[in-house]
């Protein structure tokens, strides 16, 4: 009789095998989770639709994100910026979103957005910067034109920002401290 | 493309390794004098950047075992005895070496040198050897032996340009990068290409009551920096290191009698 | 191939779902946590987001009125920086300056109006509105005022200028009381008081450090904690390396080696007490060898005969030689000018050694010349800065007052006497004579503690006010101090509060102090000044904004005109012999105690601010706690080893604190800083170390009231424990290694 290795893991096969196809498990369920379930499209506190502003009624997005081109900061409009238009627009008026809206800025509220494009805060990052350079918003953003919900497309960490830098031949781009702090 | 990229960026490291400081030629090359018949030790600029900085205040119990963290420190010489004893300060921080010891320890690229002539300290990437701080001469490399915290509010003061760092990471002085990187930042806003002299300012050059120190652009002729360099009671600590400090500093000149 | 069995490919299924929501929940676990991204409802009108704005205002964390600059980002104050157009302080800031963050962030700051219940000094507090703690002290005032015995409310306050002042004394004036008085510990009342004498003039001189050649200083730390440190540093840098081939000298006569005298070209350590004198020994010369000429020559000769250089040289315990050369530095210098201050203008000798100095600068022919002592012949809203500052006697007078029960009625703002003077005086046992004792105060320091109702004041950078420095730069200069950040707590800014107080009080006060707020009344105030000298071609409010925007408003051109050259006949008579007064034996007591300002701490107003406990002493490189200097001889003698835990012991009291060898030290004397031994005033500053005003006798200089701080003899006994004293220096030598630069020259 011979005596085979094999034959002495036989007892431990079927629970190898088990537990390959659990960690196959574990993968497909963290990529569906990546994919559907995570932070990339949070439920906004406002179902606000980009596509309805930024595509069907071609509003630049430096209307409301006003300080995008002079400092480090997008911003995300004032309660009162939305206002401001939302106030002569009676053909909307009576949409729940907008009465969500509407008890807001009656009760002189913010609204607490999820934000979905964030960056750790170890990194010095300037949008004024990137918009000087002529980048078109959608580059980082995606196509948030034709988004109801934001989605995140990019990663937004620090591969792909070098990435970017390399191709576009940034001006000491890929020195740390150009985007660390 | 890609595989090009890693490449030359690796080739670029290499060579880096063989020579540190290899840049022939830094874009900008910071450069600080300080004049010590100017300095009084009045310790202004210790504070100034702590408050810049985010330094930790790290507490009696860790000051009594020398963890204390700062960044630029007045260090203290006496010479001869009462009643001619005199007392001679000299602030201490990074000097920034073009040729840093420092640079060559670090297992992980750490701490490199900048196109600007900058020694850094990338926190980031630190896995906390502690070889760089063994290796510099000047004692200015501090190491996080805990993460350290503000009582509430005293968090609110700390400056949202810096990093507030956490356990295990070596830091130093940075030349206040985030004002450099400021300075040129409104200089691009004005479609200037360069920084102008005396647009950077180092919180403790700027806190500095008597004006001891300078800071600016050494490949510029014409910077404040550059003239001070050349005073003939210009030195660099430790010369005989071959360390090539960015840190001039003038000696205390003597009464005439 | 095997067939699998339905059993098993039921197990593969599970283990694979297993698999799967394991992954789901992990990956959910390591998500990061949802970061909101709040927009503002209505964004200010100026609000950049990530972009930093700067406010200038004044700073008051001592006494000198730099002009700061506060950088805001987000609504929080960031960073201090000196204002760069302000005269005192050009653009530059000391460590305490700078620290003033720390006092606005403090985690010990006072947060809504506190009452102690009617047990005091227990130290619990109990927190009361606002309405009723003004209404009790508005009923108790109003009622003293009515029955005319508005004399029983006092009011002690620490140094306090600009309309605040005014405030105060407009409001005790109303009140029908004349007992509002200022006690400020660092201020330097003797020094005042000897110009008064000198020069006839009530009020500090600018001395021009900056232009002069030769800067002969007793005593006087004019680089670390005299009067303005920050002007002084850059009067100093200009001074030494500002003028092209023209470096100017400095000499500094002390016990102990300050940062000043750190800074000076010769340290001479005279015998402590006998600065004083040491400046007659040089008038003397001065007078003798002809270096001064004047028409009173003669007179200057007659008073100054008894203070021959062998005379004084064995009092001084200087050589002759030295006080001879000093004499010809002096008297051959373009520029030359002598300052008093410290433990020189601290004796029983006090204003007799500041008015010697007074006739150094007679002679040397510097007043009212560049590089001399500059008199302020006109000052923004004519004011008088110092005027209300009692001085020792005044704090006398009160404490008589209250052990009397003359007192119903204490107001306390911004002074802590308990602290910074003598257990001596009496003052912690008088208040318990006092039936109604208030604390307007941002911290809970000694004096407050002792409180029956603590009114919470917003800090400086959360108040509007202004100030006229003091010493004054030469010229007429005022500042605007104005909120930098919103108010954080229920806290309300000193000014409303006495505003708020006179509407309670009634009667005719509302109707002659209608202000509302310190911010009206600071801005009437600059339109009449402003009506009074300003131009025409601009109105008040572009003024206004234009003030404010630049936190200063001066006319530098005011300064030269007509300087007052005061005769020195005044100084002549005031001559006599300095010699100061120790109180203890010297067989009892062989060394002299010499307590010193901190140069972080100052007076002890620090004690409370992270910072300034963990920034190393400029000299010593010790942080955190206190420390009796001894000099290597005493402490071989002694056989006193660093870090030995000493009693030192006066005829005043006693103190344990660990033995610190420091070279820089007059034999014979132990130095010891003020500034620690708080017994309250916050996590930071309590039960740290020990307060060498526990050790100091209760002496007045007679001729200024001021208290002699620096004139008590100590004898140390060495306990046999050890003590770690926390400091940064490790080796203090250079030990060849040319740190300090190379040895080519003048080796």
């Amino acid at each position: 009789m011979s005596i085979s290795v094999l034959d002495a893991l036989r007892p431990a096969r079927k629970p190898a095998l088990l537990g390959l196809v659990a960690v196959f498990g574990l993968l497909i369920g963290a990529w569906v989770h990546g994919k559907y379930f995570s932070d990339r499209s949070p439920v906004q506190p406002i179902e606000f639709s980009h596509k309805v502003h930024a595509a069907d009624n071609e509003i630049p997005c430096q209307h409301c994100h006003i300080y995008a081109d002079t400092t480090p900061v997008a911003g995300v409009p004032s309660v009162s910026k939305c206002i401001g238009c939302h106030k002569s627009l009676p053909s909307v008026r009576d949409q729940p979103e907008i009465l969500k809206l509407m008890a807001f800025w009656e009760n002189r509220e913010p609204i607490p957005w999820i934000k979905v494009h964030d960056v750790p805060d170890f990194v010095h990052f300037t949008h004024k910067r990137h918009v000087k350079a002529d980048l078109e918003c959608q580059e980082c953003h995606g196509p948030v034109e034709t988004m109801d919900r934001i989605t995140r497309v990019a990663t937004m960490r620090m591969p792909w920002c070098v990435e970017c830098h390399t191709e576009k031949n940034v001006e000491h781009g890929r020195d740390c401290w150009t985007c660390h702090k | 493309m890609k595989w090009g990229n890693d490449l030359s960026t690796f080739v670029e490291k290499f060579r880096q390794y063989l020579k540190p400081g290899y840049y022939d030629e830094f874009d900008y090359h910071w450069t600080m004098t300080i004049d010590l018949d100017r300095c009084t030790g009045c310790e202004a600029c210790v504070v100034a950047c702590q408050a810049e900085n985010n330094l930790p205040i790290v507490g009696e119990k860790r000051y009594a075992q020398n963890r204390e963290i700062k960044w630029i420190r007045i260090e203290r010489y006496w010479e001869g005895e009462y009643p001619d004893v005199k007392m001679g300060f000299i602030p201490m921080l990074c000097q920034h070496c073009d040729a840093a010891p420092c640079e060559i320890a670090c297992p992980v690229f750490a701490t490199y040198h900048n196109q600007d002539g900058l020694n850094t300290q990338i926190y980031n990437r630190c896995i906390g050897t502690r070889t760089c701080a063994v290796y510099c001469p000047y004692e200015v490399r501090y190491f996080n032996w805990f993460t350290y915290t503000w009582d509430e509010p005293l968090e609110q003061q700390l400056n949202p340009d810096v990093t507030v760092r956490e356990k295990g990471v070596m830091e130093k002085c940075t030349f206040c990068i985030q004002r450099i990187r400021l300075a040129k930042d409104n200089a691009k806003d004005d479609d200037r290409r360069r920084v102008r002299d005396g647009e950077v300012v180092p919180a403790c050059v700027q806190s500095c009551p008597t004006e001891a120190m300078a800071f600016g652009d050494s490949n510029d002729p014409e910077a404040k920096v550059s003239k001070m360099m050349k005073d003939p009671r210009g030195y660099t600590v430790l010369e005989e290191l071959n360390t090539t400090p960015s840190i001039v500093y003038l000696k205390k000149a003597h009464a005439e009698s | 191939m095997s067939k699998i069995s339905r059993r098993d490919l039921l197990q593969y299924i599970g283990a694979g779902g297993i698999g799967a929501v394991g992954g789901v929940l992990y990956s959910e676990s390591i998500e990061r946590d949802v970061e909101l991204l709040i927009p503002q409802v209505v964004p200010p009108e100026d609000y950049s987001p990530g972009i930093a704005t700067w406010y200038n205002t004044v700073c008051n964390q001592c006494s000198a009125g730099c002009g700061i600059s506060v950088r805001i980002r987000e609504g929080k104050a960031k960073k201090i920086e000196g204002n760069p157009v302000h005269p005192v302080s050009q653009g530059r800031l000391c460590a305490r300056g700078q620290s003033g963050l720390n006092v606005l962030y403090n985690p010990d700051r006072i947060r809504e109006p506190l009452t102690n219940a009617g047990q005091r000094g227990t130290g619990n507090f109990y927190p009361i509105s606002w309405d009723e703690v003004l209404t009790t002290i508005g009923s108790r005032i109003g009622r003293l005022k009515i029955e005319n015995n508005a004399s029983r409310v006092r009011l002690l306050t620490g140094r306090v200028r600009g309309h605040l002042d005014e405030l105060f004394a407009q409001f005790m004036g109303l009140l029908g009381s004349d007992h509002y008085q200022q006690y400020d510990f660092t201020y330097p009342s003797a020094l005042k008081a000897a110009n008064k004498i000198s020069f006839g003039i009530d009020q500090l001189p600018y001395y021009d450090i900056k232009n002069a050649d030769l800067l002969l200083s007793f005593g006087a730390d004019y680089l670390g904690t005299w009067i303005s440190p920050v002007h002084h540093s850059l009067a100093y840098g200009h001074m030494r390396q500002g003028r092209a081939g023209r470096r100017g000298k400095t000499v500094q006569v002390e016990p102990r080696m300050s940062l000043s005298g750190a800074a000076a070209d010769e340290w001479v350590a005279a015998r402590p007490g006998t600065e004083g004198l040491l400046a007659l020994g040089i008038a003397h010369i001065l007078v003798s060898d002809g270096h001064y000429n004047g028409s009173d020559r003669d007179q200057w000769s007659d008073v100054l005969q008894a203070y021959s250089p062998s005379a004084v040289s064995a009092e001084t315990d200087i050589s002759e030689g030295n006080i001879r050369q000093l004499a010809r530095e002096f008297g051959t210098s373009k520029a030359a000018l002598a300052i008093a201050g410290g433990a020189t203008t601290a004796g029983t000798n006090a204003v007799a050694s500041a008015v010697a100095v007074n006739a150094l600068n007679h002679l040397a022919g510097n007043l009212g010349q560049p590089g001399g002592i500059i008199f302020n012949s006109d000052q923004a809203f004519s004011a008088t800065p110092g005027t209300r500052q009692a001085g020792m006697q005044g704090i006398l007078d009160l404490v008589e007052a209250m052990e009397a029960g003359e007192v119903d009625v204490l107001l306390v703002h911004d002074s802590n006497p308990i602290f910074s003077l003598p257990d001596g005086v009496g003052f912690r046992q008088a208040l318990d004579k006092v039936p109604l004792i208030v604390a307007l105060s941002s911290f809970r320091d000694e004096t407050t503690e002792q409180a029956d109702l603590i009114l919470p004041t917003n800090t400086y950078l959360e108040s509007w006010g202004d100030d006229v420095p003091d010493p004054g730069v030469g010229f007429p200069v005022a500042s605007i101090s104005q909120p930098v950040v919103t108010t954080l707590y229920d806290t309300l800014p000193v000014g409303d509060i006495m505003l708020s107080l006179v509407r309670q009080i009634g009667g005719e006060l509302p109707m002659a102090m209608p202000w509302r707020t310190m911010e009206e009344f600071v801005k009437e105030r600059w339109r009449e000044e402003y009506e009074k000298r300003g131009s025409a071609d601009q109105d008040f409010e572009a003024f206004w904004q234009a003030a404010l925007e630049a936190g200063v408003w001066g006319q530098p051109g005011v300064m030269t005109g007509d300087q007052i050259v005061p005769s020195g006949a005044s100084t002549i008579a005031a001559i006599t012999n300095p010699a100061s007064q120790f109180a203890g034996s010297e067989t009892d007591y062989p060394l002299v105690l010499h307590p010193y300002l901190s140069a972080s701490l100052l007076d002890g107003r620090g004690a409370n601010l992270p910072w300034l406990q963990e920034l190393p002493d400029p000299l010593t490189s010790v942080v955190y706690g206190s420390w009796a200097e001894l000099n290597p001889a005493t402490a071989e003698d002694l056989g006193i080893r660093e870090g030995d835990v000493l009693e030192v012991e006066t005829p005043a009291g006693s103190v344990s604190v660990p033995a610190l060898i420091f070279p820089a030290l007059r034999p014979g004397v132990v130095a010891m800083p003020i500034g620690q031994g708080h017994t309250a005033y916050g996590r930071y500053a309590r039960n740290r170390g020990a307060n060498p005003m526990d050790l100091v006798s209760m002496q007045i200089d007679d001729r200024s009231g001021d208290l002699a701080w620096a004139a008590t003899r100590a004898r140390v006994r060495n306990t046999g424990e050890r003590l770690q004293i926390i400091k940064t220096d490790g080796v203090t030598r250079t030990l060849g290694r040319q740190i300090l630069g190379p040895k080519n020259d003048h080796a």
